[in-house]
């Protein structure tokens, strides 16, 4: 079976590691970006079939990442989730708005995490 | 010479026979026609569905069939409705299967969800050890707590305090307004108390805030063995966190043991580098 590719964008050293250990264990090829800029420029070249994107970021936050990703043919139609402590009512309207499939809030739960994830990836 | 009279008797004699033959005729179509019907009733009561029409004599009573037919009818629904029984046994035994594995199925689903939580649990304090321990300087070593507590404990307002003698330095705040906590004389307040006492406060668990520390969530001793070297304030949890629980519980306890040591060891280093 070939193992999905996974970027996750995130300023955060602790929420990359912690989403890599939750997702390689299950099976997935990860990749990672620290910003929206860097976020975009590695979907475009990597073709993930999944983004984890945090919405606080430094450069590019990841509502304007997501709406870049929408622009462009070859991103498009990746599944993007959203991976925030924003929680609030407003910004997950603008998360969807933006284009992301899924809105996850942080602290990260494993579980639901992964849940989403196979989701988005039709498992 | 015959006499007139005798024959017009001879012709009437005659005629009677004539007339006397058709009704014979007339009666023997008739029993044939009975005859007839009889073989067919004789054969529609045949057990076995053959023709009876050779089998069985006109004269044998149609009663001996339908007796027949009565007992093998009897015969079939005794077979019936033991294969009822069975069929009914069988559908209970399928049904008390079924409420098995179905119990099975939501024990092991629980045992699945519960060893997940506990994995991501340990994924949590693994990756809170490797930050802690993992940074290069102290500026780095602050930067993964405040990350910690914001990401895996959930919370943007907090303070990071390194003890001075007998007071505690604001090292590091988030989400808070810093000035009025540049400096926490130990045993003051609750983020005082807790440098003093070495204990964990969690609101809700123990003892009451201080005045003015209502909005504290918790208060984390960073122990380096017996001394505390410092303390991580948290005030309030992101609104759709609902509160602390044991797993709040276990990261406070490793940040506690580890994050002092690991600020300490880095800020010896960067005194022992610039002398």
């Amino acid at each position: 079976m070939v193992r999905k590719k996974i970027l996750l964008v995130d300023d955060s050293s602790t929420v990359l590691l912690m989403e890599r250990m939750i997702l390689s264990k299950s099976q997935y090829d990860v990749v990672t970006a620290k910003d929206g800029v860097e976020g975009v420029e590695k979907a475009v070249a990597e073709k993930p079939d999944l983004i984890l994107m945090d919405v606080v970021m430094p450069r590019m936050d990841g509502f304007e990442a997501c709406r870049k990703l929408r622009e462009q043919d070859d991103t498009k139609a990746i599944p993007v989730i959203m991976v925030t402590t924003r929680g609030e009512l407003a910004s997950v309207e603008t998360g969807y708005a933006a284009g992301c499939n899924e809105y996850v809030t942080k602290p990260i739960n494993g579980l639901e995490l992964l849940a989403k994830v196979r989701s988005c990836l039709g498992q | 010479m015959s006499d007139p009279g005798s024959r017009r008797n001879a012709e009437q004699v005659n005629a009677d026979v004539e007339r006397h033959g058709r009704d014979l005729q007339k009666v023997n179509e008739r029993l044939r026609e009975l005859v007839a019907s009889l073989r067919s009733e004789k054969a529609r009561f045949a057990p076995d569905g053959r023709s009876a029409h050779a089998a069985m004599p006109v004269s044998t009573s149609s009663a001996e069939p339908a007796d027949l037919e009565v007992r093998r009818l009897a015969s079939e629904l005794a077979l019936a409705r033991e294969a009822v029984e069975h069929a009914n046994a069988e559908r209970e035994r399928l049904r008390d299967r079924l409420t098995e594995i179905e119990a099975e199925n939501r024990r092991v689903c629980d045992e699945y969800v519960a060893v997940q939580e506990r994995s991501s649990e340990i994924a949590q304090l693994y990756v809170a050890l490797e930050r802690i321990h993992g940074a290069a300087s102290r500026a780095e070593a602050l930067v993964a707590l405040q990350e910690i507590v914001i990401n895996v404990i959930g919370s943007e307002e907090l303070a990071i305090f390194e003890r001075r003698g007998d007071d505690l330095v604001l090292s590091q705040a988030f989400g808070v307004d810093p000035r009025p906590l540049r400096k926490v004389r130990v045993g003051a307040g609750t983020i005082g108390r807790t440098a003093a006492t070495g204990a964990v406060y969690v609101a809700g668990r123990g003892g009451e805030p201080d005045a003015g520390d209502a909005d504290l969530s918790a208060c984390v001793p960073l122990r380096v063995g017996s001394r505390t070297e410092g303390v991580i304030a948290i005030w309030r949890l992101l609104g759709h966190k609902p509160g602390l629980d044991e797993q709040d519980q276990a990261m406070f306890d490793l940040l506690s043991a580890h994050a002092g040591i690991a600020l300490g060891l880095r800020a010896r280093a960067e005194r022992v580098g610039e002398a």
